[in-house]
Order: C-alpha cells, then sequence, then structure tokens
C-alpha cells in the first residue's frame, strides 16, 4: 500500500482497514494481523498501526479479545453504518466539486446517469 | 514517557570552528526518529557524540540513564563505516568479530538479513562495492539487541528493493523500548516509520516534531516540512 506523505498515516490505515472490512476482504468475525505484521506488511511504524487500531476499538469497528487479538466487528448494523458514512462521504466530494462547476441539482442527477450509461456501454 | 537520550547545553568545536552550538535534545524510550539536515549540518558529529565516539565536547550527553563510555558502548549499536578493519579482511571474519565482541549480536537476525541483503560472506572487506558496504554494515547494526540504534545515512547506495526489505526487518526486529535515531538527506523512502524528525540546521537543532503532527496541522509531507525549513519560509504554527 502507498501513502500519501500529506495525510496522517495513522488516518490512512484507518481507511484501509474500512474498505477491507466493506469489500469483505475482512469479513465479520475475522482476526485481524498482529499489530506488528499489520506494520511490516504496511512499511510503517508499529505505533502508528496501534493509534488506527485503537481509534478503530473506540468506534467499535473491531474488538480487541484479551490474548486473542483483535477481530473485525460481527454486529452488521455497525458495518452496515460505516459503508453509508465512506458512501455519504465520496457522494459528498462529488456533489461539492460539481456544484463549484455551477452544475445544478437536476443536472448532476443526469450527468452521473449519462455517464453510468457510457461506462456500461464501455464494459459490454 | 522515560528518554533513552538525553542531551543537555552540548557545544563542539574542532580546529577553532563551531560544530554544534547549544544542542539541547530528549528522545523518549521506544521512537523511530529522523535526524534531518544538510550535508555538513553536523548530523554523523552529533551521531558520534551521541555514540562517544568524538570526544571533546561540552555539556551532557546521556545514553539509557548512563553517561560512561564503556556503558553506552554496550547500549548503542552505531552504524560505523568499518574504518578499523584491514581491508583484506574477508566479511566472514568481521561477522565473528561482531559475533565475538558483542554478547547482544544476533547471528539469526544477521543471517535473515544476509539473506536477502546477498551479501558474499567470502569476499574481502575492499572488494565491495559502495552499496555492498552499506548493507553488510547496517546489516551488522541492526543484528545488535541494544537500547539505541545509530544509523547515519544507512540508505545512500541501496537500491530500493533492499531498502524496502531493510525498513521492514526494522519493524519486524525493533523491540518496543529501542530507540532508533537514523540520518538522511532524503527522507520520503523512511518517512512512514518515523515518529519524529529532528531538523539540525544553523548548528543546533532547529525543530523537533511528530511526523503525524506534521501531516495533520500542515497537510504536508515530511519532505516538504523540511524542504520549507532550509529554503528559509517556515510554515507557521
Amino acid at each position: 500500500m502507498k501513502f500519501d506523505d500529506k495525510i496522517p498515516i495513522y488516518y490512512q490505515i484507518k481507511n484501509y482497514i474500512y474498505r477491507q472490512i466493506i469489500v469483505g476482504k475482512l469479513a465479520p468475525g475475522d482476526k485481524l494481523p498482529a499489530v506488528r505484521q499489520l506494520a511490516v506488511d504496511l512499511t510503517v511504524n508499529v505505533n502508528t498501526v496501534q493509534r488506527a487500531l485503537g481509534e478503530l476499538i473506540s468506534e467499535k469497528i473491531i474488538e480487541p479479545q484479551r490474548g486473542k487479538g483483535n477481530f473485525v466487528t460481527e454486529d452488521r448494523e455497525t458495518i452496515e453504518k460505516l459503508k453509508k458514512l465512506l458512501i455519504t462521504e465520496q457522494l459528498q466530494d462529488l456533489y461539492e466539486n460539481l456544484r463549484k462547476l455551477n452544475v445544478s441539482d437536476e443536472e448532476i442527477v443526469d450527468y452521473l446517469q449519462d455517464y453510468i450509461n457510457k461506462r456500461k456501454q464501455v464494459q459490454s | 514517557m522515560t528518554n533513552t537520550i538525553e542531551i543537555k547545553n552540548l557545544n563542539y568545536r574542532r580546529n577553532y570552528r563551531s560544530i554544534l552550538e547549544d544542542v539541547n535534545l530528549n528522545i523518549e524510550m521506544g521512537k523511530i526518529v529522523g535526524l534531518l539536515g544538510e550535508n555538513g549540518a553536523g548530523k554523523t558529529t552529533l551521531m558520534r557524540l551521541i555514540a562517544g565516539v568524538a570526544k571533546g565536547a561540552s555539556g551532557s550527553i546521556t545514553v539509557a540513564g548512563t553517561d560512561g563510555v564503556p556503558d553506552k558502548k554496550s547500549a548503542i549499536s552505531f552504524s560505523e563505516q568499518l574504518n578499523g578493519f584491514n581491508p583484506s579482511m574477508r566479511i566472514d571474519k568481521i561477522i565473528r568479530f561482531y559475533e565475538d565482541v558483542y554478547p547482544d549480536f544476533s547471528t539469526k537476525k544477521y543471517n535473515e538479513m544476509a539473506g536477502f541483503l546477498q551479501i558474499d560472506e567470502g569476499l574481502r572487506l575492499s572488494a565491495l562495492s559502495k552499496g555492498m558496504k552499506e548493507k553488510l554494515i547496517i546489516g551488522l547494526t541492526l543484528s545488535r539487541d541494544t537500547k539505541v540504534y545509530l544509523l547515519d545515512e544507512p540508505f545512500g547506495g541501496i537500491d530500493s528493493m533492499s531498502r524496502k526489505k531493510i525498513i521492514q526487518s526494522i519493524i519486524k526486529w525493533k523491540s518496543d523500548d529501542a530507540v532508533i535515531l537514523v540520518s538522511d538527506h532524503y527522507v520520503s523512502e523512511i518517512a512512514s516509520i518515523l515518529d519524529e524528525v529532528v531538523i539540525i540546521k544553523d548548528r543546533t537543532v532547529y525543530a523537533q516534531k511528530s511526523a503525524e503532527e506534521i501531516r495533520s496541522k500542515y497537510a504536508e509531507g515530511i519532505e516538504h516540512y523540511y524542504e520549507s525549513i532550509y529554503e528559509g519560509n517556515d510554515i507557521d504554527d
């Protein structure tokens, strides 16, 4: 994984784990790699991984089990909420960028529909 | 947090020229710290002083609670340039020397690193290329089990693939309480493993900042922050 040096790394690690959970590479109840292994895999400082995991624990996305390690939450509602949150973030960026270009709400819907249609044609 | 390295009012002159002035620096236990500065800024001198190799400075340097040179030497693994060895000495002999002299030297660690660094132990020291010699030095330095590692521009001539593997083995092997002080004049390769950066400028410690704080506070990379300090347009606090 390649990090953007302008953004705090713990934050990028959190996002990386969010995405792993949402796309199902880390399923509910799965055990996360050990802190040091994660640090080696991502080539980052152990303290940084610990900070990221600490926040994920307080967000209840992962659950620590004493002596066993960290596990992805089995509460599907939490994961569903997380997914919605990330989608909203993406939509927000898209929406704000288009509004800055003076594209109206109706046009945004049209452009998006049009874009999706074109992508479908390219793929088929 | 306890400090593993404490430097107070350090001044150092050589040949009537001031090299370091009024250096005060604390490094907490367990931190990986990047020591940044231009060529000639005094990074190597500072490391040599911490290691007890250079002498004659005023002020105090305490490492792991001690300021005696012999105790310091056992607490510090310093990436020295192997200049004390006869150039015709074979690499395997140098490794045996490290095993004999340093009780904390781990042959297992060395062999694991030597595996991916591909150091030919049958060669003589004088036959090594610049990059090979640097690989040997970092392999030997990291194979000791100490409280402090001083790595003086360890990656200059090392190819990027080996660099990445060395950095990964640092993460893998570093004990939680060990401090690593690593100097470099270009930062991007090691930025992701640093807890802090210390910038040496105008013969002293010009700034000491947490790496994540630089990113969150200024939305800047370590490299850019460092350059902006050297170009004299400090980012406002």
